[in-house]
């Protein structure tokens, strides 16, 4: 049996990674990703808890965090799409129009 | 109401049915002229029906107060509308309509071709019934609405020939009418002043009180009043302190030193104005004021210490500045000047009865010489500068006539009227009040008053004429019975109270409870030496300008006397500098005040730092918080980590 913490390190561990994706990178398929490892980190953290608790709470909100996440990623690669027709870049830094 | 009554409240209806009808229905000049004099006239008539009715009271019951409806009722202050008639008002109201009346028929052939004779005469009823308020009122409320309406309407009528920018001797009409506005609201302050003092400490403003309730004159007579703390000057008893108030009012009004810098420059209107406003009635409310409120300035020996002051030294500075004028009104302006300081004197001095004489008889001759200076005036098409006439005696034998007369009463030459009255108020500075320095400033402001009108005779009417393009001539129309009127009272208007008759110090008894002075021997020894010296000086004047100088007397250039007096012949020509003095010591700083505010305070200060200064540090503060919203996504991200973490890290460790 795998310990605990050593789930919740990988969790914690994926979520930093993809907080330094989103803040690091440039290309916005990137920061999709990252942020797509953000919300898997959140998913492992939910299952090994519940593993913990022996309940299954944690894991029904799992289900709908991963279904949102599709709807997400389907919205997001939309727009991603059209950022690239309109643009021919994805770089999130050359996308400063609502500058105050 | 009973007869009486009714007569009384009529006097003041018909001038203001005469204003009301004028100013909005008649628009055709004769009849504007015709229904002006006649409604004064008939007030005039309506006047005299009043006083024989007034006379054949018992002398105590002479005192007759007609309430017309109530003003104003806040707590126990109760003001009304209400007319006084009592010998005092009686004599006021006789001189206002019935010079008046002659004036509104003057100005018929004076105001001929004008172009805005509905107006004129419109405000010259509105006048003569502002005028009339002031001396019928029975409270000093609605005298102040009376004393307010007659300054208005001088505003007005100086500024009748408003589009005009140069009338002679270089004034300019509107601005003139706004410096007499402006000088009479000192004075008019002061006034103001007096009355809120005494509302405070008497609780009512009528004279002499109405329905059981006693005036403040009446609680005055009863010794009930105390001091009032006065800040600088310290503690006043409230009638020294009412009385000096009263003064500043009187001193604006009546163009006393030093406030009478509005009336030279108010010659800018037509001349029957300055007859009928500016020499015999309004500038003269004053001295009403002071008489009416006698029971306070009797008490109030500190203030009638000014008043006597103010009123000797107006006289001297009016008389001398008379001597210097070459504008044929203005020597007359000066010359009004001259003569209400004879009446303050007399009034700080205790000789009410003799102010109030002076004040009749002034107004009768001096309405006179300022409508033959109009007639002149008319007659040479405008030109008032003595320099340009000379010789008019051949051409206006009328005018000249009964000029002389006038100039002879202004002079104080035995009989005219002016010898009575203003030897009575010598007389009694000399003997009754022992008062031996103003009786020397009056009689040598007369000694003056008599060379100034030999000058101005010499000047107007003898020799040659000194300018060929003027072609004078006497067309008087309706001007020609009002002069005749007032010539005759001229010559006569000293019987009202020549010594041993003392007709009018009878009358006024009631009111003031004078005694009557016992003139002797010495005194008409000192009247005739000072009629003598008096003529002395008028001829002296006569001869020096009609034998002696008129070579040298050149249209545009300067006095022959300026050549031996220089700086102080110039200073006499222009009052002695005191609107020098105002322009120096007022207007300029205030000026550059209002110039330093302008610049430094609102536009550097409140404009620069307070308006656009605080505008500008928003739009920094903005300027600021907007490089936060850089539209970087990734900046973006990064503040809400930043916000995350503080918020899970306070309930993490805070909790």
């Amino acid at each position: 049996m795998v310990p605990t913490f050593l789930y919740i390190g990988l969790s914690a561990l994926l979520f930093t990674i993809g907080v330094l994706g989103v803040l690091l990178r440039r290309s916005a398929l990137m920061v999709f990703m990252s942020i797509e490892l953000m919300l898997n980190s959140a998913n492992l953290a939910l299952v090994t808890f519940a593993n913990e608790w022996q309940s299954i709470d944690a894991q029904i909100m799992v289900f709908f965090v991963i279904t949102i996440a599709a709807a997400e990623v389907a919205v997001g690669l939309a727009l991603l799409v059209m950022i690239f027709r309109r643009r021919q870049s994805t770089n999130i830094d050359a996308m400063t129009t609502l500058k105050g | 109401m009973s007869q009486i009554s009714w007569l009384i409240a009529l006097i003041p209806a018909l001038p203001l049915v005469g204003f009301l009808v004028n100013a909005f229905l008649v628009r055709n000049e004769r009849a504007n002229g015709i229904i002006a004099s006649a409604s004064v006239l008939a007030a005039f008539a309506v006047t005299v029906a009043a006083v024989a009715n007034l006379a054949m009271l018992e002398e105590d019951a002479r005192r007759i107060s007609v309430t017309l409806w109530e003003w104003i009722a806040v707590g126990k202050l109760n003001i009304s509308i209400g007319l006084l008639f009592d010998p005092l008002t009686a004599v006021m109201t006789l001189l206002v309509t019935g010079v008046g009346a002659l004036i509104h028929i003057f100005s018929i052939s004076y105001m001929h071709h004008d172009t805005r004779p509905a107006r004129y005469f419109a405000y010259l009823n509105l006048f003569v019934f502002s005028m009339l308020m002031l001396v019928m009122a029975d409270n000093l409320l609605l005298l102040f609405l009376g004393w307010e309406g007659v300054g208005l309407c001088s505003f007005l009528l100086i500024g009748h020939w408003f589009e005009r920018k140069n009338v002679a001797p270089g004034i300019v009409p509107s601005e003139a009418a706004t410096k007499a506005f402006v000088v009479n609201r000192i004075g008019d302050a002061g006034l103001l002043l007096a009355m809120l003092l005494l509302v405070s400490r008497f609780g009512t403003l009528s004279f002499y009180g109405i329905d059981g309730v006693s005036g403040y004159l009446s609680q005055i007579a009863e010794g009930s009043f105390t001091f009032v703390n006065m800040g600088i000057f310290g503690s006043v008893a409230v009638i020294s302190a009412v009385a000096m108030l009263m003064l500043l009012g009187v001193v604006g009004k009546s163009a006393q030193f030093p406030l009478f810098v509005w009336l030279p420059d108010a010659m800018a209107g037509p001349t029957p104005v300055s007859a009928l406003i500016h020499a015999a009635t309004m500038v003269t409310a004053g001295v009403y004021l002071i008489v009416r409120n006698h029971g306070i300035f009797d008490l109030a020996p500190d203030a009638t210490w000014w008043v006597v002051t103010l009123g000797s030294l107006t006289a001297l500075i009016g008389a001398s500045a008379a001597v210097t004028q070459f504008d044929i009104k203005r020597v007359l302006a000066y010359s009004t000047i001259s003569q209400l300081g004879f009446m303050i004197v007399a009034v700080g001095i205790g000789a009410y009865t003799a102010a109030i004489f002076h004040l009749l008889t002034h107004g009768l001759f001096k309405a006179l010489l300022f409508l033959g200076s109009g007639a002149i005036i008319h007659g040479l098409h405008d030109v008032q500068d003595m320099r340009r006439m000379g010789g008019l005696r051949k051409s206006m034998p009328t005018v000249y006539r009964v000029y002389i007369i006038g100039a002879l009463a202004l002079a104080g030459i035995f009989p005219f009227a002016g010898f009575w009255s203003k030897d009575e108020i010598i007389a009694y500075a000399w003997y009754f009040n022992q008062n031996h320095t103003t009786a020397i400033m009056l009689i040598f402001s007369s000694l003056l008053t008599a060379f100034y009108m030999g000058r101005q005779v010499a000047l107007t009417f003898e020799g040659e004429s000194r300018d060929t393009d003027l072609h004078a001539h006497e067309h008087l129309g309706s001007m020609k019975w009002p002069l005749y009127l007032l010539a005759f009272g001229a010559i006569v208007g000293g019987i009202l109270n020549i010594p041993g008759i003392h007709w009018l110090h009878d009358w006024l008894h009631p009111v003031l409870h004078e005694e009557v002075e016992l003139f002797t021997w010495q005194m008409g020894i000192f009247a005739g030496i000072t009629t003598i010296l008096a003529a002395g000086s008028g001829y002296l004047g006569y001869w020096l300008y009609s034998r002696v100088l008129p070579d040298q007397i050149k249209s545009g250039e300067e006095d022959p006397a300026h050549y031996y007096l220089g700086d102080i012949w110039k200073g006499l020509e222009l009052g002695w500098g005191i609107d020098y003095a105002y322009n120096r010591l007022i207007v300029k700083p205030y000026r550059h005040l209002a110039e330093f505010l302008h610049t430094v305070v609102d536009r550097q200060a409140i404009d620069g730092i307070l308006v656009e200064g605080s505008a500008r540090v928003m739009g920094r503060l903005a300027g600021f918080g907007a490089q936060g919203q850089n539209g970087n996504v990734r900046t973006y991200a990064l503040v809400f980590l930043i916000g995350v973490v503080i918020v899970i890290g306070y309930v993490v460790i805070g909790a």
